[in-house]
Order: structure tokens, then sequence, then C-alpha cells
């Protein structure tokens, strides 16, 4: 174990767990093993596998008044009770009188001063005493050890509630899956606080105020009426564009050009030939952004569109419109950035229902590997500075047709979904300024060299598949008493209630709703109207927007009193809503809430069963996004800048890697130990041509296999990683040390401290260091010593990844040096070296510190001391049962921590 | 921009009032009182708040220091006699409407590392740093709010760059209500805008009637909850019932104001779709609601985080508005060539406009009343630090205000040649953890002035000794 000078930061250090770090020797010869021998090696060394099974139950936390005693009293003694005893007792505090037990006693503060001047060296003064550095260390040590522990048993002592209200992306969910409508309906929440863990959903930090509950009704309100209809089905706007239509401006523009030249020359026929022959010359030249071809001739015209005047809108109609054949004309989108086609549909879109958007189209390669991907995207241009342009389409459709044959391709987008939409359509007239015309474009996203043509673009809205749709029905359900409004009310609310609320609701909670109903009733002009009205307060209920942990109560007959019962267990209800919202971030189906009736969850095998079905279903997708973005703190990545440097599609596919690697390893139920090492990732055309990974065609993501020379595998090499722990400009040492140190082994570094020391750049010296060496010289200042000999290895073996996440062979002409050495003088020689460090030495800390993380999101609370034995005990069982992800998420979702309040 | 009068005119205000009975309103409105309702009926001019608050603190080079001359934040000299520096030279044109006061700062934070700062600079309240129990108290603005705020459609409002109410330590607001609890700020133009000029729905009135049984529905609910929590949990969920509460007294405020149209205002010149990824156009967004806001009388209490502490979020970004990609880091990075005048072109930048905002203010007439809006707004602009971090001698801009009695023009220097200045080299103790070569005086003493001089009638405010002299 190696004891750190605690430096400047003493005052916050024993805030935090341990910082110890163990050391297992290391054989010499598994340096020729691989990483992957390196897994299997590094897990036979496992003190969490070998030992000894379920010997549970908390360790109770003693001072160590023994060693007090013997060690540090009469070190306290000779340096300290001098100045500070009955003779002087100068700054009127006497050590000798100090309650050396920190963990009942009352003079923590006190302990915590003394620990802060020893570790700064401001006491004793170096002519009154001598101390040494071992004995200060010795103090230092026994305090930081008994402040550790003190802070757990007040945090353990604390309570540890997971009594919540959703977060942002809860909430929208569960409204997601009440109302069966995969649209987002939370938009104007606002943004969520992350806890010191880096997690959203963590009791502390969940707070309610009047805005955001006024903020739920109003949501809850416009999600209940995009559910539902009113009225007879609207009718459906068409619009059918050729590209004979589409480029008509631009062949107009065109012919009009040939028929001046025409006039000038009338006169001159040699010239007009010649000028003629130019301007045809210019016309069929080949084009490298958006243009228009007219396939029989031969002649292209440029693509163009400007919103002023609304000069491109195209008319809808309300009758189907005849699909032409395929015809001469068409929109050819060249490889290259943001190439588009943009169809301008006027003003008449409506606020709701599907915008359906049918595209005929090809694509044309250059070798049969490759294939082109078109977006869709949603925009429009009130003024010179009113303007949105949003990606609306989901994924990309990727245009395998070939020329010759032509196919139709589909996007489905909800209209409510699109925000904002043009504010002043309904207002300003089409033609005039504001402009309120709308349009969609589509915009060639391949990531390789590959031309998308397209000859017809159709446009119909609102698209109903069914009238009224199938969200209506689930609230206003078809029942017998549908003309008998109470009784029907009756039928709609308790129904509602019980999904919404997670529980048996009583019959009185029924009916105050049912009284809300009719005063509401006789202000509303139908009965939908009242009944939304009733249900958006439902959903604005505490029963619904918080996480309840119900106090048991008793009866107790005698004295006619409710008396609350210290219950360890969840109930069956309140264990189906923390599956859900682990496992899908929502609200439980019905199947696990009949089960939470029945009282048959808690039982363990039908526990298990429906913790993997929860896993195969969709909804786990829900997890493996936020669980991996809040564990890897991957809110750091939305501020890297996206510019020329930065392809803000490549951005995207960084910030889904690890999300998908995610979702490989559980679904495959692979060894957590991959997050350190693993021979595949999953990457898209961008992602991989980023990599230097050859023939990976298409914009959609794939597994694929990796070699050593590809530098990559595991977390630690995922770009979007690298790069959000970047300065923008330079990798950043310190920032992916820290990082790793706090996601991936739960053993933050100590908060930076208040002022940190800069790195004199006015200084001739230090301006010429590479990075690495100014850290090391800035190391190298006692301040700064305790802290950065702890962060800095670590960091300088990512030397090799530059600020996107590239691999480097050189900085700036000089070779990059990514090794250095550890805190115990071993060399941590680059990436290769840190991952079979931390397969040597630290599997059983990262499965610990993975199995902590996930924990903390499943119970939606930060853990304390109370909590430890029971991440211990977890990891222990996944590290014996082979480190499978999936292994572990069942393991949590079983585990007595889980089940217990 | 065009503003229809009839909407703001305080007859027409004052005539709803009588129309509908404001005497009725009197048990609803906790501070409206006979007194202040014939106050507001002799004179005409409104009187406006607008905080403002940026992090980080600014450049304190030593004197020795070549940047000292130019890029110090502070101005060079004393009383009416002294010069702006490089900057602040955009509020130069501003000169007669502003002053600057140094030596100023809460005294509960003085011992605290800046960086926890923000959450209270408009409270003065005893924040404390690391993991301490945290109690807020009111903030400056909101006390005037409580007071003022029913004469307008909105009681204040409360703007960030980072949106939200943050962290305890971390706050995204700088406002707290009288709970002490953070008022979660709105960082995005278009609902700032929609909120205060578009009509969202026609039947208001009904809805009001919705939302007062809905919430007398929910109170119930809590209620009924309430019983089954532990003691614990039930301590959680009064910030719910809590919010239902005040969710309360908004219906009956909003009941008052439902037959008053909304003022009707253009936002064509503005996009309000703008993000902090444009910087320089997102500050003038936000700036533009404000005034648009102020001019229609919407409101007359405003505040605007510029940025969170501590260097994280989005806010930290607003410095590539110049070139920079993090702002926090300027304020670190002094020692680096340039870096006092790095650091300050950042604060330049802000100053550029803030100064275009004030010059709106003064240029536009007040449309019911005397002077300009600006003469009836006082505005405070300022950090929680100075130098590095150090909670002591905060840079404050205060401007406006001229019909309440401000006299501007002046350089307020209560520090002196003591204030703390330069950097902090590695081994010594840090700024904020030295004993000061003096005291300064508390920030609260100004807020005494400021709310005086807004007509609320009080002696002091957190932890105040009596108003600021010379204001």
């Amino acid at each position: 174990m190696i004891v750190i000078d605690m430096g400047n930061w003493a005052r916050m250090y024993w805030l935090i767990p341990a910082l110890f770090i163990w050391i297992v020797p290391v054989n010499a010869a598994t340096g020729e093993l691989s990483l992957e021998e390196l897994k299997v090696a590094g897990a036979r060394q496992s003190v969490l596998r070998n030992q000894a099974q379920s010997e549970s139950g908390v360790e109770i936390p003693q001072p160590k008044l023994d060693q007090f005693r013997e060690e540090i009293r009469p070190l306290l003694t000779t340096h300290c009770v001098p100045c500070h005893g009955p003779e002087k007792a100068k700054a009127r505090i006497r050590v000798d009188e100090l309650d050396p037990n920190l963990l009942e006693g009352t003079d923590v503060d006190w302990w915590l001063e003394i620990m802060a001047v020893l570790g700064n060296g401001e006491m004793p003064p170096p002519d009154e005493s001598e101390l040494t550095g071992e004995d200060r260390g010795k103090i230092i040590d026994w305090l930081s050890g008994e402040m550790r522990m003190a802070s757990m048993r007040r945090r353990a002592m604390g309570g540890h509630s997971s009594f919540r209200r959703m977060t942002r992306y809860e909430y929208n969910y569960a409204l997601q899956d009440l109302l069966g409508l995969p649209w987002e309906f939370a938009r104007d929440l606002p943004p969520e606080a992350h806890s010191e863990d880096g997690f959203q959903n963590s009791s502390e930090t969940l707070h309610m105020s009047v805005a955001q509950l006024e903020t739920y009704r109003s949501l809850a309100r416009k999600a209940l009426r995009r559910a539902t209809v009113r009225g007879p089905r609207p009718p459906v706007l068409y619009w059918g564009v050729s590209m004979e239509q589409r480029g008509q401006i631009e062949w107009k523009k065109q012919n009009a050009q040939f028929e001046e030249t025409r006039k000038k020359f009338k006169d001159d026929p040699e010239k007009h030939e010649e000028e003629l022959e130019r301007l045809l010359a210019e016309s069929l030249k080949p084009r490298s952004r958006a243009y228009f071809k007219a396939r029989s001739s031969g002649k292209t015209v440029p693509h163009s569109w400007s919103y002023s005047g609304a000069k491109y809108a195209h008319k809808p109609s309300l009758t189907a419109p005849q699909i032409p054949e395929p015809g001469d004309h068409i929109a050819v989108l060249p490889p290259g950035w943001n190439q588009k086609l943009v169809v301008e549909l006027g003003e008449k879109l409506p606020d709701e229902g599907m915008l359906r958007v049918r595209v005929r189209a090809a694509g044309r390669v250059s070798d049969g590997y490759r294939t082109p991907s078109l977006q869709l995207e949603f925009g429009w241009q009130a003024s010179n500075e009113g303007r949105a342009l949003l990606p609306v389409g989901g994924e990309d459709q990727a245009i395998t047709a070939k020329p010759d044959a032509p196919e139709f391709y589909q996007w489905d987008v909800p209209l409510g979904d699109i925000y904002p939409r043009n504010s002043v359509r309904k207002s300003s007239p089409l033609g005039s300024m504001p402009n309120p015309s709308e349009h969609i474009r589509l915009v060639n996203s391949s990531a390789s060299r590959g031309e998308v043509q397209i000859d017809y673009v159709e446009v119909s809205a609102p698209v109903y598949d069914e009238w009224p749709p199938a969200s209506h029905r689930r609230i206003f359900f078809e029942s017998p008493n549908s003309q008998n409004e109470s009784v029907y009310a009756q039928e709609i609310l308790s129904t509602f209630m019980t999904r919404a609320w997670r529980r048996e609701i009583a019959a009185d909670e029924v009916d105050r709703k049912i009284r809300l109903f009719r005063s509401m009733r006789k202000v509303s002009e139908t009965f939908e109207e009242a009944i939304i009205e009733v249900l958006a307060t439902v959903l604005s209920s505490p029963d619904f927007l918080y996480v309840v942990g119900e106090q048991v109560v008793e009866h107790d007959a005698a004295a006619d009193l409710e008396i609350p019962v210290a219950a360890e267990r969840l109930s069956d209800h309140e264990l189906a809503t923390r599956l859900a919202l682990f496992l899908w971030c929502s609200v439980p189906d019905e199947r696990l809430l009949s089960l939470a009736n029945q009282g048959q969850l808690k039982h363990s095998s039908t526990l298990l069963s429906e913790v993997r079905r929860m896993l195969e279903d969709t909804r786990s997708e829900r997890f493996a996004r936020h669980f991996v973005r809040q564990w890897l703190d991957m809110q750091l990545l939305d501020f890297v800048k996206t510019d020329r440097k930065l392809n803000p599609l490549l951005k995207q596919a960084m910030q889904r890697e690890p999300v998908l690697f995610f979702q490989e390893l559980l679904r495959r139920d692979e060894s957590v130990l991959s997050f350190i090492h693993s021979d595949y990732t999953v990457v898209d055309e961008r992602l991989a041509f980023h990599y230097g990974i050859p023939k990976v065609y298409g914009n959609h993501f794939r597994l694929v296999k990796l070699s050593p020379n590809h530098r990559r595998g595991g977390v630690l090499t995922q770009a979007g990683l690298l790069a959000m722990n970047s300065s923008g400009e330079d990798s950043n040492p310190l920032k992916r040390g820290i990082w790793m140190l706090e996601s991936l082994l739960n053993d933050p570094p100590p908060p930076p401290p208040p002022a940190v020391p800069e790195i004199d750049l006015a200084d001739p010296e230090i301006a010429k260091m590479s990075l690495k060496e100014r850290i090391e010289d800035h190391r190298n200042h006692a301040a700064c010593l305790s802290c950065h000999i702890k962060i800095d290895p670590w960091g300088i073996a990512f030397e090799n990844y530059d600020a996107r996440g590239s691999w480097r062979d050189e900085i700036k002409g000089k070779p990059v040096d990514a090794s250095s050495l550890l805190f115990n003088n071993e060399p941590l020689n680059g990436m290769d070296g840190l991952k079979r460090f931390l397969l040597e030495n630290r599997q059983d800390q990262f499965v610990r510190a993975l199995v902590h993380k996930m924990c903390v999101f499943a119970l939606g609370r930060p853990l304390s001391f109370a909590d430890r034995a029971g991440v211990d005990e977890i990891a222990a069982q996944v590290r014996r049962e082979g480190d499978g992800l999936a292994t572990l998420v069942e393991r949590v979702a079983t585990s007595e921590l889980f089940l217990s309040k | 921009m065009n503003v229809s009068k009839s909407n703001f005119k305080t007859l027409d205000r004052r005539r709803f009032l009588c129309g509908t009975g404001w005497a009725l309103a009197l048990p609803l409105f906790e501070s409206f009182s006979i007194s202040k309702a014939w106050a507001g009926a002799t004179s005409p001019n409104p009187k406006r708040l607008g905080c403002f608050y940026f992090p980080d603190g600014v450049p304190m080079p030593l004197p020795k220091d070549p940047a000292y001359q130019d890029w110090a934040w502070f101005p060079h000299g004393d009383g009416a006699d002294f010069d702006l520096t490089k900057c602040m030279e955009p509020l130069k044109p501003l000169r007669n409407d502003f002053t600057v006061i140094s030596g100023l700062s809460h005294v509960a934070g003085r011992n605290v590392h800046g960086h926890n700062n923000a959450d209270q600079f408009l409270t003065g309240a005893a924040t404390g740093s690391g993991d301490m129990d945290y109690q807020n108290t009111i903030s400056l603005d909101q006390l005037y709010a409580k007071q003022i705020g029913d004469e307008t459609r909105f009681a204040s409002l409360v703007m960030s760059t980072d949106g939200g109410a943050g962290t305890a330590r971390g706050a995204h607001t700088i406002s707290f209500n009288r709970h002490g609890r953070a008022i979660p700020a709105e960082n995005r133009p278009k609902r700032i805008f929609d909120r205060l000029f578009v009509k969202n729905d026609a039947d208001a009135a009904r809805r009001l009637s919705f939302s007062e049984s809905a919430l007398d529905d929910l109170l119930e609910d809590t209620r009924r909850l309430r019983k089954r929590l532990s003691s614990h949990d039930q301590a959680s969920l009064d910030e719910y019932l809590q919010s239902v509460r005040e969710a309360e007294l908004r219906v009956q405020k909003a009941k008052q104001w439902i037959n008053t149209p909304l003022p009707s205002v253009n936002g064509d010149h503005l996009n309000l779709e703008i993000t902090p990824d444009e910087p320089r156009v997102y500050l003038q967004t936000m700036f533009e609601l404000i005034y648009l806001a102020f001019k229609t009388d919407s409101t007359r209490v405003a505040t605007y985080q510029i940025g969170r502490e501590n260097g994280v979020g989005i806010s930290d970004h607003l410095s590539r508005a110049i070139g920079f990609p993090n702002a926090h880091q300027l304020s670190h990075e002094t020692k680096s060539p340039n870096g006092w005048e790095n650091f300050g072109r950042y604060c330049r930048f802000l100053h550029e406009e803030y100064g275009r905002f004030i010059t709106r203010l003064r240029e536009t007439p007040e449309p019911a009343g005397e002077g300009s809006l600006l003469d009836n707004t006082m505005l405070l602009f300022g950090s929680a630090s100075s130098a590095f971090h150090l909670s002591r001698n905060y840079p404050l801009i205060l401007a406006g205000g001229q019909n309440m009695g401000l006299n501007h023009g002046k350089y307020l220097n209560h520090a002196g040649t003591k204030a703390y200045r330069g950097g902090w080299k590695p081994g010594d103790p840090e700024p904020w953890t030295k004993q000061a070569a003096q005291e300064d005086l508390p920030l609260s003493n100004l807020f005494v002035s400021i709310l005086q001089r807004l007509g609320v009638e009080t002696e002091s405010f957190a932890d105040s000794t009596g108003p600021l002299e010379g204001v």
C-alpha cells in the first residue's frame, strides 16, 4: 500500500472513498500473453471470485483507538501538545483534549483542521519541532482512515431513501408506454442536474418547483390531446412532385439564358452558334453540387432554392396523385458534404398526424460494395434570422436500388414531434414576409462516395392508418357503457389510474377523480375534453410523478392507530416499478402489474424470468442508452464542438458506439472485462474510416472484428470517450486519467483543488516542453505531486490518441511518448500497457466499480457504507459466474440490495 | 418592432383593476396594500430591476504587470475621476449611466472558494462549500418581485444560459424563492418569447377554472400520499406540496390578468431558435428579450445568469465568440502569453453585449412615464469573485435608475490599493484562504440601497449593516 501525502486537499479528501491502491506483483512472464489471455489469467487472481460465498452481513466500522493510543498520541504529545496543550493552548486549541473517536465523537471538525495543517506542512513550525515525513504520514494515514469511516457512518445514518420523482427521460418514456406512442413528450421540462456520481436519477438531485409542476400539467394535457382525436377524420393533403416539376424554375432560368443569347446575337449567327455551344457545354459539364438532369439530352442545371416569396412551394391536392412512370428528369445528389434536394410544401402542413414522405430513388456507386444513403430533414425559414432545420427521419435509408430500377423509400414522421414549426404558418399568407412556408430536405448522407438519384417525391399528411387511431381507443376503449357518461368515466379512470399509478387503486381515490370529472364536465364542451383534463391531473399527481417507497403500517386494534413498521423489503408493486425504471426507464407494463397483483413477482424464478423478458424487450435499449451515458459521463461529448475538424455525423457515431457496444455485450452475456479490451467493436462506415478499418460500407452500425494493428478495443479506445476528455485542440491526459479513475474504477481522485496551479506558459523553458513534459514539470511542485501522481500516469498512457481519438505516432514532429511510471515506479507503457495493467491487477476493482455504478442507477440513489457489502456480494457472484454483463444485470436485479427498501 | 401602445398604459391597467374590483384581490396578494396602490397612482414611473451574473471573476493583474494598465478590470482612479480600461471600454459612451463599485462582497461567502458562490450572489446566504447542509434564502430580485410582481403579468423573468436549476453550489439560476429554493431558469429564447407575448390558449378563463379544481385535487392526492410516507420522504414530498400551493397562487393572479390582452410584439428581428453555439447572437437575443419584457411592462424584474460557475456546461463555451474554447480556462491561464489580455477580452465581449442592452434601454422613452426605460430601470451586473476565485471585492456595475435617484459617472472605489491582485504560485496558500489585507463592505448594504430606491420599505437585507453610502 502506498501512503500518499495529501497536500492541500486534505480538507476534502476524507469525503471520498479510499484512494489506496493495492498492487498485485506482476509476473514477468505474463508480458508474453495476449490481452485476451490476460483476461483469463487475471481472473484467476481474483480475490472476489475466490472469496468464500455469502458471508453477508454488514461490517460495523470501529474506531482504531488502540492505534491512536500506541502510535498517534505519542507523536501528537511530542509535536503538538507543547503549544496546543495545557501550557499554551495557542489558537485556543488543545490537541490533548480532542476525542480520538471520530466515529462517535464531536471533534471531527478540529481533526479536519489538524489534517489540513499537517498536510499543508503549515504545522508544526519547523523551528519548534522536527516531525519527520514518516511520522507526519502516519498521523495523516490514521486520520484519513478514520475520517473515511466516519463519513460513511454519517451517510449510512442519513437513511437511504429512493423516494424521488421521475427524471425527465423516465417521464417521457412513461408517457410513451402509457399512451402507446413512441413520441417526444417531455421537451419542455428543464434539463436535469447530474449527481456527484454522474447519475441523473439520483434521489438527491431531483427536485420540484412550481414551474416544473405547471410544466408537467401542460405536458400531460398536450400528450393526451395528441394521443386522442376529435371529430371526423381530417382530409389528407398530397404533394406529388416529379423532378420535371421540381426543376422548373432552374430549367426556366437556363432556357432564358439560351433565349437571351439568341436575342443578343440574332444578327451574328456565327457568334450565336459559338455562344450556344458554350452554354450547351456548360450545361453538360459534370457537377459537384446537387443538380437536375434531363437524361435524354444529358443536360443538367444546378439545384437551387431560396425562401423568399415561397417561389419554390408546391401546391397540395386533396386526391392521391397518380404515380408517374420513371421519367426523363432526375435530381442528382452527388457525393460530398450536404448535397440536398429541397422540396417546399407551403404553409398547409397540419399540426398533428403523420407526415409520410415517399421518395423514388436509386444509388449510383463506383464499386459494388458501397451503398449511398439518404437522410430526411424538415425546415423552414420565416425571415433572415428565424429559421430551423431539423433532422426528422431517424435512421438513414440505405439506397440499394440501381438507376435502371429505382424504388420507393419511405419515412413516417409524427408532425407533432417536429419542433419548432414555422410559427407564422397560420398568420402570414403564402408568398409574403415573414414566409410561412415549410419544406423537407433530402440529403445525401453517404459516408463514402456514392450518388443518389431521385425522380419522384410524394408527401402526404396527415396520415392516419386507422380512425380513430389505436392510441385514442386505448383511452376511450369500447364499452357497453359508453353512452352512460358517469359509468364510462369510472371505467376509463380506474383503468388508466391503475397503469399510471402502478398499483391497485382504492375506491375512494377513483371517486374523488369522478367528482373532479363532474365539476370539469360542467365547463367542458364534450365528455372527452373533461376526461382528458382529469387524466392530465392523474399524470400530474405525485402518485404518478414520484417513485414511492411506501411506509408499511400495521393497524393496532387496541389503540385504533396505524403504526408504521420498518419494512426491509419492497412490496410487489414497488418492485415492479423499480424493475421497470431500471430496465425500461419507465413504468411497469400490464404483465408486471398483474404479477405484482398476484404477489408473484418476488418469487425468485418469476423475478429472474421477468428480468430476462424485460432485457429481450426493445424497451431495454433505453437502459443501455441512459445507463451508459451516465456511467461514462457522456454528457461531456455533447459539448465537444463540432466544427470542420469533427463532422457532426461522425460525432453522432461516436455517441452511439459505447451504447451499441454495451448492448452487444449484454445480448451475448459477454464478460464485462471486454469493456477494458475486446477484439471487436460496433461501428458504421464513418467511424470505421476514423479508426482506419477498411471495407466497412454504409451508415448502419455493425459488429466489426479488430486486429491488434487497429489499436482499438474496449471503451478506453472509443473515439467519443477520448474526444470528450480532450481540450478540443489536443488530448488532455489529466481529464482522461480522472475519467478512467472515476468512471471505470470508481476511484475518484480528490476533487480539483480550489485554485489549480497554473502551468506558467510565459516561462520560455516551459513553453518549449511537450504536453507530457509540462505535466511532469507541474507535478514536481510539492503542492501538486500528491494528487497528480495518482492521475497522470493513467492519462499519459492515452497519449497516442489525439483530440478526436485518432491514432498518432507523432506530436509536432516528435514521436509520441506515452510511457510513464506508476506510483510504485512500475513502467506503464501506452494504451496496451494500460490495458495489460488493468487486466492483470485491477479486474476485481473494475467489476466491483461497474456493479457499484449499476446499483446506483438501479436504486436511483447514492450508495452508502451500508450498501458496500451488498455490492461486494453481487460482484463476487458475477465473478464466479464468468463476468457476463447480462449475468451482472440479473444479479443486480435479483439482489438483496435491489429487493430491499 | 411595433408595440401596441394601449396595452401597457398604466391607465389601462388601472382601469382593469378598477373594473374587476381590485378590492377583491386584496386577500390574494400578500403585499398589495392600499397605500401602494395609491402610490402607484401618483407616480407614473415604473421601477424595474435587472440583475446579471457572470462567473470566474475578472482580470486583476498586479500594478507592475505590463497588462495592468490595459487589462485590469477595475478602472484606474476614484470618484468621478477614473479611466476605464480596455475591459470596460465598450461602456465608455454610457459613462454617465453607470457606477463601478469595488470592495464589496457577501460576508458569509468570503472564505469560500469562488466556484461555490454564484448561488449566493443575490441572496447573501451562507451557502458554504463541500457537503455541508445547504440552505439558501430569498434573492434580491425575488424580494422585490414579491412586492411588485402583481403589478405585471409576470412577477419576474428568470433566465440563464445553462437552463434549469442546476445543482447546489452549481446553480444554473441566480434567483431563489422565499423558501430559498432555486427557481429554474429558462434558456430557450423561443420559450421566453412565447411565454411573454404569444397567446397559447384562446379559452384561458376556462383553463383557469380547470386549473383551480385540478390543483385542489392534486393537493388531496398529495395529502393522501403523504400519510403513507416515512418522515424523511414526507420532507421530500413537501417540495411538491409547496409547488401546488404556489401554483394555486399563480392561478389566482392569472385570473386578474385574464382580460388584459397580451402586448403585441413582433419578433421577426430575432432568431428565437438561437443556441449558445452562436454565443454573440445568443447573448444579444437574451438581452433583447429582457428589453422587450421591460418595454411592454410584462414584468419589472429580470435576472440572467450569463454563465454558471466552475467551467462546466454550455455557458463555458460562450468565449468561442472571441475564439477561445473555454471561458473558465481564461481565468486560469493568466500567466500564459497574453493571458491577462485574453481574459480581459472575454470580459470586454460581455461588456459589448451588455452595453448594447443598456443603450437600447437608454434610447427608448418610457412608454407611459418620464425619461427613458433606463431611467426607470436599475441594473446590477457582477460576479461573486475577483482575482483567482477569491470571493472578495466583487466586480460590480450598477447602472440606470436615474428616476429613482441614482447618480452615475463615478467609481466607488472601496477596495483602494489594498485589493488582492495577481495570480497564485504553487506552494503559496491560495488567495481565498489568505488573511485579507482589509475587510470588504457587505454587499448586502448595496442591496438595501437598491431596495430602498425601488420603494421597498426595508432597513436590511441578509447580513447588511445599513445602506451603502454614496449610491
